[in-house]
């Protein structure tokens, strides 16, 4: 609970008008930190639902699947990036953000992540390393600026983000698969 | 159980087998070094304090920049690099079992690279033809040597990183599913950070080799700052992580007490290694290219270093308060008489940790944009780091040396030489009481670093800074007694004093011991979440200094 407690702290610091004002006056902040940020509050607080509403995770979210499911929806949904220009422009949209990227991503994430089988995180790794780099190499190549709320170099500077956190995962995934862990622990 | 006996046995066999003389010797080597380089240093030292002062005037044939340029490349570069490598190559020949042969192989190859690379960079320094600090901003070019030596030391390090990452994993191997000790953690921290530090400046050394011989024309001024303070950073935080393997681990068995709570001394490791390399913006406030919302982001980032040194002192202090009640004392403060304050061993890392409060303080202010403004460039700064390098860290070294030199030369500490130890110490602070001090107070009323004797044409702001500038030359004086002493006492405690077995100290942890996560082992996680802090802080300005890159400069000699 004391998890929870953290996160909801961290949530409210996050809808602090100030703080959000500042975490996306930088297109690669607002998505890769404001965004994951969002969801590592809602990881956090989920304890507190799953206790809760034990009922309704056992109902919906039995074998872990629609959590899941709903997860890379909502996720891939704010990867567009006409999202981050509505959530700048449109009241209702910025206030889905908040709502969305929390309880929608982080909460069921949690709760799927222990449910899921191996082959499932290995699609979901693999499928968000892929994607990772595909959207790097397309805010770098657009020759377009495609939000009227950032310019191209912050696109670019995107790109470049998503591009090395896509070799950090694979780092990662390379750390887990090839090195025997049995060897030393 | 049966870990305490391993333990004891393990211990037994220490004494009597004593140090591995081979490792020993690589340690002596590194060490001697080290001392060395803090003579030669510390003499160029007072040349520049009596120069600053007044009080003298460099010879045009060894100027003032000459003089610190090889002072920065000896102290910040040489005495620590060699003094880090070579405690802890000591320590994990002495928590690992010995050094594998392989590796004590690569540790001398390290060590002959990162002196040729040394002779290599400092014959350009004695010629004037490199006169660009120890930190070599473009668009001042020295002669190509200076960076291919500097490149050579670099792949030295680099060398006996792997060499330790290589005897680290190998005892894994074989003591599966056991935490690596203390001491072997915090070095596999250092030699994470050394190596990941340094690939940025590697690659921005290369550039201006090709740059320095005209192989390409123009080289990206505020890119390579940025490699170079990526490193420069870490650079400091390795010194800062080296002492405070010694306050953690070592101070609390010297004081005959255990040491703080295993699981957190480890998350303060693996925080401090995760969140560092970003650290590096905060000497870049005042650059240009850089938005002012990112500039305020990395306030955070340097701030967020701040939390685990906090947590150091509270342990620190935790552990003396403990120690010093179990020794008797009583009332609020009483402990603290309790403490060894006789030993050298004891008070040289106190007095250190003690400088770091008013220099951490002062780190802090720093950091912040409006403060930064008023004391970038100035003597302030030079104060700043003679208190956290010059005070905090190098004492702390010197405590080290007080055991690591007699541990690795089969000698004994004797009470005569703990008590020049205890005087050396004192003069050490003094020294920098004065010099550090005015350095700070005469860099907020403007003086510049890195700048000649001059009074601009008797101009009254400049005459004002003299007095201060005195300060700095009296304190400079104590200070080189103090190199002095310090010298012989490392030189005497290796070949003369009295054959012996000294111990490797290492503190017990806490009981009861708490059982300390297995997760903290992970160090393939601990990388690869460093790997992307580091992406998250440099992928903007890289980006943007690059893309937006205004014309490259050509190089300048300007002097
Ligand atoms: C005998 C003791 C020492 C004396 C008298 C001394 C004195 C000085 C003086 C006067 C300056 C020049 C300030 C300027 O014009 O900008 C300086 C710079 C510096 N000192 Fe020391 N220092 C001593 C020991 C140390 C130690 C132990 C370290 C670090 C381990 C150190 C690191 C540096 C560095 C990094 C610089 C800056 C060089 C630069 O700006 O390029 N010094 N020192
Ligand atoms: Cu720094």
């Amino acid at each position: 609970m004391k998890q929870a407690r953290f996160g909801l702290l961290l949530f409210l610091f996050l809808l602090i008008p100030p703080v959000a004002h500042l975490l996306e006056s930088i297109m690669i902040i607002h998505m890769h930190m404001q965004m994951p940020l969002l969801v590592i509050a809602g990881f956090l607080m989920a304890p507190f639902f799953q206790k809760r509403f034990p009922r309704l995770f056992e109902n919906w979210n039995h074998a872990g699947i629609p959590g899941i499911l709903l997860v890379t929806i909502v996720w891939l949904y704010w990867m567009i990036p006409r999202t981050m220009d509505d959530a700048l422009t449109v009241q209702s949209v910025e206030a889905f953000k908040f709502f969305s990227l929390p309880f929608l991503v982080g909460v069921p994430l949690r709760d799927s992540w222990k449910k899921i089988g191996l082959t499932v995180k290995k699609i979901i790794f693999i499928g968000f390393t892929i994607l990772f780099f595909g959207m790097g190499i397309l805010y770098i190549k657009v020759p377009v600026q495609l939000c009227n709320n950032y310019l191209l170099i912050e696109q670019i500077t995107l790109g470049w983000g998503f591009v090395t956190m896509a070799i950090c995962i694979v780092i990662y995934l390379w750390y887990f698969v090839f090195m025997d862990h049995s060897k030393y622990e | 159980m049966s870990t305490a006996t391993s333990k004891s046995l393990k211990e037994k066999a220490n004494q009597v087998m004593g140090v591995n003389l081979k490792d020993a010797k690589l340690a002596k080597s590194y060490m001697a070094v080290a001392f060395i380089a803090l003579l030669l240093g510390g003499i160029l030292g007072l040349l520049q304090g009596f120069e600053r002062a007044g009080l003298i005037q460099l010879p045009y044939w060894f100027n003032y920049y000459q003089v610190l340029t090889a002072h920065g490349l000896l102290l910040v570069v040489v005495l620590t690099a060699f003094f880090t490598i070579g405690y802890f190559y000591a320590g994990l020949s002495h928590c690992l079992g010995g050094l594998l042969p392989k590796v004590r192989k690569m540790a001398w190859i390290g060590f002959w690279m990162k002196i040729v690379g040394l002779v290599i960079a400092i014959i350009p320094v004695l010629l004037n033809k490199a006169s660009v600090m120890y930190t070599f901003y473009p668009p001042l070019a020295a002669a190509p040597s200076f960076y291919i030596g500097l490149a050579l030391i670099v792949l030295g390090i680099w060398v006996c990183a792997f060499g330790a990452f290589i005897n680290v994993a190998s005892w894994r191997k074989v003591n599966k599913g056991k935490h690596l000790p203390i001491f072997a953690f915090f070095a596999t921290a250092v030699f994470i950070l050394l190596f990941f530090g340094s690939i940025g400046v590697t690659i921005e050394v290369l550039i201006l080799i090709a740059w320095s011989f005209g192989w390409i024309p123009t080289v990206n001024v505020m890119v390579s700052r940025t490699l170079f303070w990526a490193f420069g950073h870490t650079l400091v935080n390795i010194w800062y992580l080296t002492a405070v393997s010694a306050w953690y681990v070592v101070v609390p068995k010297i004081i005959g007490g255990r040491r703080f709570s295993d699981a957190l001394t480890r998350i303060v490791i693996i925080l401090l290694v995760i969140m560092n390399i970003p650290g590096g913006f905060h000497h870049q406030i005042v650059d240009p290219g850089m938005s002012q919302a990112l500039k305020f982001l990395h306030v955070f980032m340097s701030l967020s270093i701040s939390f685990p040194s906090l947590m150091t002192a509270f342990a620190m202090f935790y552990v003396f308060e403990r120690t010093g009640r179990k020794l008797g004392g009583k009332g609020l403060f009483g402990w603290l008489r309790k403490l060894p304050w006789g030993d050298v061993r004891f008070l040289a890392p106190m007095i250190a940790m003690i400088a770091f409060i008013p220099a951490g303080a002062g780190g802090i202010a720093q950091t912040t944009n409006q403060l930064n403004q008023v004391v970038h460039n100035t003597m302030w700064v030079v104060g700043h780091f003679h208190l956290t390098v010059g005070t905090s860290v190098i004492l702390t070294f010197f405590g080290i040396s007080y055991w690591l030199i007699p541990h690795i030369s089969n000698r004994v500490l004797t009470p005569r030489m703990n008590k020049v130890g205890v005087i050396q110490t004192i003069i050490w602070t003094i020294g920098m009481l004065f010099m550090s001090g005015s350095m700070h107070a005469v860099g907020l009323l403007g003086s510049p670093r890195r700048t000649s004797y001059s009074t601009y044409g008797d101009n009254a702001t400049a005459l004002g800074w003299d007095p201060y500038l005195i300060f700095v030359a009296v304190g400079g004086t104590f200070l080189i007694i103090g190199v002095l002493i310090q010298v012989f006492a490392v030189f005497h405690m290796m070949f003369f004093a009295p054959k012996g077995v000294t111990e490797f100290p290492i503190a017990d942890p806490e009981v009861p011991v708490e059982k300390t996560p297995m997760w903290t082992e992970r160090w393939g996680l601990w990388i690869v979440i460093m790997l992307v802090v580091i992406s998250m802080g440099y992928v903007i300005p890289l980006v943007e200094l690059i893309v937006n890159a205004p014309p490259g400069s050509p190089p300048f000699k300007t002097w």
